[in-house]
């Protein structure tokens, strides 16, 4: 007992619910060069977060984690008691790369093998980014490249890193869109405004939320550089005030008849408004209803009295 | 704490341990149970649950819950990892094995019912659009 | 007696009711209310009500049903059979609480005491009499809460009845005597053939009267604890003698309103940082609004 406390840190949970690409569970070519967790730089913090390599370093995986309060796990006949559940999502390693290409430029400012490039004594995994032939193979797309004899050489352009990376927004746009995503500025107050929302949503608010996105993978410096790129004007307040007219509607209840013929007579019909509450606001309407309906479904009776 | 996980460390997942692995019927529950270990979920928890008029019910310590199946995004798979902890004094580092998959699990919440709206179902969303940001661009200019 | 509509679906609430006789549609009624099975930690709680024309009150009076409390249960049984058996003038109906109704209800974020479920319950089932067409005319109600307030609200729930709510009734009015007798005899037989969901192959069933001072059920309450889900629904959860088992003796359970004093305290400005994105550690750039609001975050560790 004693010793297994002193070399546990306790906290620590020895099981995880983890949602994977199955792409993951490819057996390694090679043997001996398995699939592993390892610790990187977050090129948007700087500080250290779990990646994931597929064998051979084939494919970088990111790590997300779902942590709400209040969950725990039921696998077949056991109890977790962690109700966290993990994402391993591909990821494009170049960001990685680029965070090293960038501070190299401002510390040497010179053509240099990428390998010298990647250089980090505090997270050494990173080294291993030099595997993943794909990230490598697409360096063009944020540097210069010099060949001299059969050795290539690499310095960070910012241009063409913007260039590539307005790309990735355009593309994350699309998504966005395919996907539902509620992308409509300034947070809202109550459902009905939320619904009204949609309407009002602009190809900007794509752009921006994109954007938002992709700075999640970049240096600070350059996600503001990114901003000026894609001609977003910057915001002077990072939530934007409701414009007056949109405030009155949302002082009345919106009839359901008069949201779907609004819906109908735009091209918007098919962008279900996905319906984003705070956690305070969630928790409030959930409770409402539930008091609600649970009582009045126990009797057929309509008035119920309780006290 | 000689075992701490230290930066650089890695921490190997087993694939081999995928062919042994159990599908286990995996369930989220709006609650925090703060324990590690057995469960006779298959007596208590399985046989309780019931078609509500539109939602799976079923209630736990007493309290109502509302379910949902979820099913795991096309391409991906559900693992449930663990880690088998070796003696403090083995320099070895650290390796998970794949204990289960799944493909679907349910989603409980306390007496409201489950929606698209809920955390844990906009969550699964993430895998679509990181494919959008991660994924190589058009190469021609 | 059957119970078998709620035999179905013991974890939820099942009315069972008698054809209603000719009789009580054209002719004004009285109706009896009673309860059984109230303060036992385990099985269901049975509300019955009897009604009849009041030109039949003597007769009822004759078949001596009296307090049902004071009577065996054989005598219970023979005098059901025998209420049952007068279907040109006598109807009944009863409402079967599960155990899991009112641990759930009573367990609700939003709190449905006892009293209010009882209330309801009662109101629920004059209304039912109502709409089956009962000419009701006088109601009388058994009580254990205070009397005055619950004849208050009755009455002005159903202005046009005249209601008596009375401690005791079922010792005073034949007809609440019917009705606690109905009541009685289904609880009685529905703990003693209850049908437990779970699947427990051989659980004890010697649990005693299931009052919570009865020493076999507070044996059978020890001796049947799951550390992880407490008891089978045949249990009332929200009865403090199952509480103070599961308190001390079960894995201990956290919900998102569970009072807990401190925990609950720093929980609510650890969220409150989260919302603003703020971490103690990573103070310069709150996530994007898509991870907050899926709860999503950058995982540092395994």
């Amino acid at each position: 007992m004693l010793s297994r406390k002193t070399c546990e840190t306790a906290a620590r949970p020895d099981q995880w619910v983890l949602i994977a690409r199955d792409s993951l569970l490819e057996l390694p070519k090679k043997p001996g060069d398995g699939t592993f967790f390892t610790r990187l730089r977050n090129p948007s913090t700087g500080e250290g977060a779990l990646f994931l390599f597929s064998s051979c370093a084939q494919q970088l995986f990111e790590i997300k984690v779902f942590n709400e309060d209040y969950h725990s796990w039921f696998i077949g006949q056991t109890v977790q008691h962690d109700g966290r559940l993990f994402f391993a999502t591909p990821m494009d390693a170049l960001f990685l790369i680029l965070y090293y290409l960038i501070k190299a430029e401002k510390e040497q400012g010179k053509f240099q093998p990428v390998d010298q490039v990647i250089v980090d004594e505090e997270f050494p995994s990173s080294h291993i980014l030099l595997q993943c032939t794909q990230a490598v193979q697409s360096l063009h797309h944020v540097t210069e490249e010099k060949e001299i004899g059969s050795k290539k050489f690499y310095k960070y352009n910012k241009e063409k890193t913007l260039k590539w990376l307005k790309k990735k927004v355009v593309q994350t746009v699309k998504a966005l869109k395919t996907n539902n995503v509620c992308v409509g500025s300034a947070v809202q107050s109550s459902t009905f405004i939320r619904s009204r929302q949609i309407l009002d949503v602009t190809e900007e608010d794509y752009t921006r939320y994109a954007h938002g996105l992709i700075s999640e993978y970049i240096p600070e410096d350059l996600s503001a550089d990114l901003l000026k790129y894609l001609e977003l004007p910057e915001l002077s307040k990072p939530v934007a005030q409701p414009p007056v007219k949109k405030r009155k509607l949302s002082d009345k209840p919106v009839e359901a008849k008069e949201d779907y013929t609004l819906f109908n007579s735009t091209d918007l019909n098919k962008k279900k408004p996905s319906n984003k509450m705070t956690a305070a606001q969630k928790s409030l309407a959930k409770v409402d209803k539930s008091g609600m309906k649970n009582i009045s479904s126990f009797f057929s009776i309509k008035s119920v009295s309780k006290k | 704490m000689m075992c701490e996980n230290q930066p650089g460390t890695l921490i190997k997942l087993d694939l081999g341990s995928l062919t042994q692995a159990a599908h286990d019927a995996v369930h989220l529950l709006p609650c925090e149970i703060q324990y590690n270990g057995h469960a006779a979920v298959d007596k208590y928890f399985i046989p309780t649950i019931h078609q509500g008029a539109s939602a799976k019910e079923v209630s736990f310590r007493g309290r109502p819950l509302k379910g949902q199946e979820i099913k795991i995004p096309a391409g991906y798979v559900g693992l449930v990892l663990e880690e088998n902890h070796k003696p403090c004094s083995e320099e070895k580092g650290r390796t998970v094995c794949m204990k289960s998959t799944f493909l679907s699990f349910t989603q409980w919440n306390l007496e409201t019912l489950p929606s698209a709206d809920d955390c844990a179902v906009m969550s699964l969303m993430w895998p679509k659009i990181s494919k959008a940001i991660h994924q190589p661009v058009d190469n021609e200019e | 007696m059957e119970l078998a509509p709620f035999e179905q679906k013991n974890w939820g609430s099942s009315r069972l009711s008698s054809p209603v006789p000719p009789l009580c549609r054209t002719q004004q009624c009285c109706l009896g209310i009673d309860e059984a099975g109230r303060g036992p930690v385990l099985g269901p709680m049975v509300y019955g009500i009897c009604f009849c024309p009041l030109s039949k009150k003597q007769d009822l009076e004759e078949l001596k049903v009296a307090d049902s409390k004071t009577l065996s249960e054989a005598e219970r049984e023979r005098l059901f059979e025998k209420l049952d058996s007068l279907k040109e003038y006598l109807g009944w109906a009863l409402q079967i609480l599960s155990p899991n109704v009112i641990s759930t209800s009573m367990q609700q974020r939003v709190k449905y005491n006892l009293n209010a479920l009882s209330h309801d319950t009662a109101i629920a089932l004059i209304q039912y009499a109502l709409d089956s067409g009962v000419q009701l005319r006088e109601v009388f109600v058994d009580t254990v809460g205070p009397a005055e307030k619950y004849q208050e609200k009755l009455q002005e729930r159903f202005p046009e009845l005249e209601v008596t709510v009375k401690p005791k009734a079922d010792a005073l009015f034949p007809i609440v005597s019917a009705a606690s007798i109905c009541a009685k005899v289904a609880r009685d037989y529905a703990v003693k053939h209850w049908k437990f969901l779970e699947d427990l192959e051989d659980v004890n069933l010697d649990y005693g009267s299931g009052y919570p001072n009865d020493p076999k059920t507070k044996e059978w309450l020890a001796k049947n604890l799951d550390p992880v889900f407490g008891y089978p629904q045949f249990v009332r959860f929200s009865w403090s003698t199952a509480q103070s088992i599961l308190d001390s003796r079960a894995v201990p359970i956290r919900w998102d309103d569970s009072d807990g004093h401190e925990k609950a305290s720093s929980k609510g400005s650890q969220s409150m940082l989260a919302f603003f994105g703020l971490k103690k550690d990573d103070m310069r750039r709150p996530a994007h609004r898509f991870f907050q609001e899926r709860k999503l975050e950058t995982a540092r560790d395994l």
